[in-house]
């Protein structure tokens, strides 16, 4: 069942308020508002993932996108998780100024209810940039799998069902 | 495209896992590396997972897919109550009979639900409410209820003209 929209609440810093937002489906319209927003979206080429799962987080009264991710469903029995692939929250809302917080956490939150509602028991997993290995689990409770090759080491990070509700208890329950 | 230099010339580390994922390996071979090791790991934990922690999985799904559903415009005939609460049995691995038992209704009745012979009484949505320790509260299953009866609605005239003869008086003006 393919949700239309997933209501959700970020933080506004300075009023320490609550706002609600929506999590929905990109649509190529949006693609191509992303591709001109070069100043809000300027880490990543989203065009790229036209053709992928892609969600866009957005204030539910305003039009303007204030994250992206994108999603790679896993269905073999083996793997049987939920990949982030992508994820970027807009460059206003990173780091100290930013106006509104909780972006990142809800999107990675709603991955987690879709995983679990896919049937893949809560499992996600995204892979850390290896400057990022200490961070990912201190933000999100992620643990860090480490893959040995030749040169140097790789890895993902991974949670699993109990880090996955206390993640949606966070973010998603309180909408 | 911003290089990840540049990023972490303006963020710090936290700043960046908080707000942005990178794209994992291009090179198929490294990714099915990172992919086979990731089945492993599933594997292993899949063997660990408590017998709880699986049903807790099963159940979150169910609860997800209600709220889902009742937050879709669209009708579904196919999600009705009584295959709802059926699911609900199943994913506990209780029988039908045991179930009725533990929340004290007739197994008759528990199966006339299911089966969509009869509609569920008021006390049987609040018991569910307490034997799924408020898991699943009584007004997501009211709510489901309410979307069976308007799908019902909009699909079988015969429910209201049925009631036509009980009608001995009606408003002779339409308010559109």
């Amino acid at each position: 069942m393919e949700i239309a929209q997933f209501e959700v609440k970020l933080k506004e810093v300075l009023t320490n308020s609550h706002l609600v937002a929506v999590i929905e489906p990109m649509t190529l319209a949006d693609f191509k508002v992303v591709k001109k927003s070069r100043e809000q979206f300027d880490k990543f080429n989203w065009n790229q993932y036209r053709q992928k799962e892609v969600y866009k987080l957005r204030l539910k009264e305003e039009d303007v996108i204030l994250g992206l991710m994108c999603l790679v469903d896993h269905t073999d029995e083996a793997t049987d998780a939920i990949e982030i692939e992508l994820l970027e929250v807009s460059s206003e809302n990173i780091g100290k100024g930013k106006r509104l917080d909780c972006i990142g956490g809800c999107l990675i939150a709603f991955a987690y209810r879709e995983s679990f509602k896919r049937g893949h028991e809560g499992c996600v997993f995204l892979v850390p940039k290896s400057s990022l290995l200490d961070h990912y689990p201190a933000k999100y409770g992620f643990q860090y799998i480490p893959v040995k090759t030749d040169r140097r080491p790789n890895g993902f990070m991974i949670l699993f069902e109990s880090g996955a509700r206390k993640l949606i208890k966070t973010y998603l329950d309180a909408a | 495209m911003k290089s990840y230099k540049e990023i972490e010339k303006k963020h710090s580390p936290e700043e960046i896992a908080e707000s942005l994922v990178f794209p994992g390996p291009k090179d198929p071979v490294k990714r099915e590396k990172m992919l086979s090791a990731l089945r492993e790991v599933r594997k292993q934990q899949k063997e660990n997972q408590s017998e709880e922690s699986k049903l807790i999985s099963q159940l979150l799904q169910l609860k997800f897919l209600m709220e889902d559903y009742l937050k879709a415009d669209s009708f579904n005939k196919n999600f009705y109550f009584g295959y709802f609460l059926n699911e609900y049995i199943a994913r506990l691995e209780k029988k039908k009979k045991q179930f009725a038992q533990e929340i004290d209704v007739d197994p008759t009745e528990l199966s006339q639900i299911i089966n969509k012979h009869r509609k569920p009484t008021e006390k049987i949505i609040y018991r569910l409410e307490i034997h799924s320790n408020r898991n699943f509260p009584a007004i997501m299953w009211f709510k489901i209820l309410e979307k069976e009866r308007a799908y019902e609605l909009l699909h079988d005239k015969s429910i209201v003209n049925n009631e036509r003869s009980h009608v001995k008086q009606q408003l002779k003006f339409s308010l559109t």
